[in-house]
């Protein structure tokens, strides 16, 4: 009897891009509108963050335990208040945005100070890797997700910080004659995140590009996006157009905007309660079966423990939530 | 008044005078998100659809309280409009449905929170720990009672003064259901406004027609 082993290099199926949503890519359509579909050399200096691919798994950041969450709720059901409050807004509402060409500011407290196109970083970055991480959201839902990026050590490394430097503070791009959710008042535009730097220059922090083999969609942060995963979703910056090194802890913009529910650190903390409601379990986007869903145990820094724990072993997590 | 108008206005007295009209009126927002759970596919919906079901059971009930504590005023206010003493001969069964909506919303969030380590009782003491939680709970509380002093029985056993009385607490209720409703989300959500602002602005232009008259 045959037995067929997978290697651990194998793709599952859940992780290949369906075929309706590889032709379905806007980006494609652009491609081929212009006449140089095949030509992605010609075109690499339009397109913002499609350099890179195709991805590589990288194997030491893949669980067999974890079912990638599917492509079409990872893509419908977003918290992005630049393009609506509703998770169900940003894709509609971002789907015309244009975050092509995309010069990203690395600056601040630094060796190397550089304003670079997005596929030249990418490419500086020796291109882009994919991992399969958990998403826990401050709300109490979770997914697991396939990112396509890099290391956000990486980008530390060619910005060279200088000693100063203690944290990374992420901006996102400021549009609002094209980005509808900016012209309202709702959150204190742009959007602002921060790291300490010895978080940044964790192995797990990400820089994404991509989910799933191919560019990451408007609605989830295009052209790059923060991802670390044993922090609460808010932290991970979308369509970041500047990454200062500074001294002083940044304000992140939900810290200003209710400091008592959102901390800067923002661990993934079962046993830290938000103060609406319990953080001890989360919900899991298109789990379970039928109307009901399911629920699962949150796991302290988001299952991350091992990678993480090390960074805070002098610090109070419940203050420091 | 132009006659066409007064049609109108008589056409729309008769048909809220209905208790048919009523009822599909309080019975059809609750089958409302059957439509996007079960017809549309829509993923950002089927993503996570009890929450969907969870936050218009609540939505519902929020509509449904303001709804018959504005039955009064309106009267008050215009006393020779059909349309408020048509709907005046609703109250108490627009006034059960809202608790009703209250008790599913209830029962759904025991569901959606239930999994993952949280049992019942867990539930039940974060909901008693959280501002946000503990006034949707005395929100229902109330709603429970005055549903159940709406029986016929306990009408005749309070007498009419104490019923009224007792039921005034519905005042209360909404407020506790603007607050439930109003810290529900990470940001201020507008549609508190639109739904808890008439009812205020009606029972204050209420309170002065009273005190006009008693002056």
């Amino acid at each position: 009897m045959l037995i067929r082993t997978p290697k651990d290099w194998a793709l599952r199926e859940s992780a290949a891009t369906p075929e309706k949503i590889y032709r379905l890519s806007h980006r494609r359509d652009f491609l081929k509108s212009l006449g140089v579909a095949g030509a992605a050399f010609a075109a690499r200096d339009l397109l913002a963050a499609t350099g890179g691919f195709p991805t590589k798994l990288n194997p030491a950041y893949r669980d067999a335990a974890l079912k990638p969450t599917p492509y079409d709720f990872i893509t419908s059901y977003n918290n992005f208040y630049e393009f609506g409050t509703d998770k169900a807004d940003p894709k509609p509402n971002a789907a015309h945005w244009k975050p092509e060409p995309w010069t990203v500011e690395i600056s601040g407290l630094c060796d190397a100070p550089q304003k670079i196109d997005v596929n030249d970083l990418v490419a500086k970055m020796g291109g882009v890797e994919q991992r399969i991480y958990r998403h826990r959201c401050v709300e109490a839902w979770s997914m697991v997700i396939p990112w396509d990026g890099f290391p956000l050590a990486k980008l530390v490394a060619l910005a060279g910080p200088k000693s100063e430097a203690k944290f990374v503070k992420f901006t996102t791009v400021l549009d609002p004659k094209n980005i509808p959710g900016q012209r309202e008042g709702t959150l204190d535009w742009p959007y602002v995140e921060g790291l300490r730097l010895d978080e940044a220059m964790n192995e797990l922090a990400f820089i994404a590009t991509g989910i799933y083999g191919q560019p990451i969609p408007n609605q989830n942060g295009a052209p790059l996006r923060l991802v670390t995963p044993w922090k609460y979703g808010f932290k991970g910056a979308k369509s970041i157009a500047k990454i200062e090194f500074v001294a002083k802890q940044p304000r992140n913009t939900w810290n200003i905007m209710a400091p008592d529910e959102y901390g800067f650190y923002a661990n993934v903390n079962p046993r830290v309660d938000h103060p609406r409601w319990s953080q001890a379990s989360e919900r899991v986007i298109g789990g379970g079966s039928g109307v009901f869903g399911s629920r699962q145990r949150t796991l302290l820094f988001n299952g991350y423990e091992k990678q993480v724990a090390a960074l805070y072993q002098s610090l109070n997590l419940e203050k420091n939530y | 008044m132009l006659p066409g108008k007064k049609l109108i206005v008589a056409f729309l007295e008769k048909l809220l005078r209905s208790k048919a009209v009523i009822w599909t009126l309080i019975v059809l927002p609750g089958l409302w998100p059957l439509w996007p759970i079960f017809g549309s596919h829509n993923p950002s919906v089927l993503a996570d659809p009890l929450k969907l079901v969870l936050h218009h059971l609540g939505f519902t009930a929020c509509l449904l309280l303001v709804a018959v504590l504005s039955f009064s005023p309106l009267r008050v206010l215009f006393p020779k409009w059909g349309v408020a003493l048509a709907l005046n001969r609703h109250r108490r069964l627009v006034g059960v449905s809202a608790c009703v909506y209250g008790v599913l919303h209830f029962l759904t969030h025991l569901v959606y929170e239930n999994g993952g380590g949280a049992t019942l009782s867990k539930i039940l003491t974060t909901a008693l720990q959280k501002p946000f939680q503990l006034a949707g709970l005395i929100t229902l509380a109330i709603l429970i009672v005055l549903a159940v002093t709406s029986l016929p029985v306990f009408v005749r056993w309070l007498g009419g003064k104490n019923w009224k009385k007792l039921h005034r607490l519905a005042y209360v209720a909404a407020a506790f259901a603007a607050y439930h409703q109003a810290t529900g989300r990470k940001i201020f959500p507008q549609q508190v406004l639109w739904i808890f602002v008439p009812l205020a602005v009606l029972e204050l232009l209420r309170v002065i027609r009273q005190f006009q008259r008693t002056a």
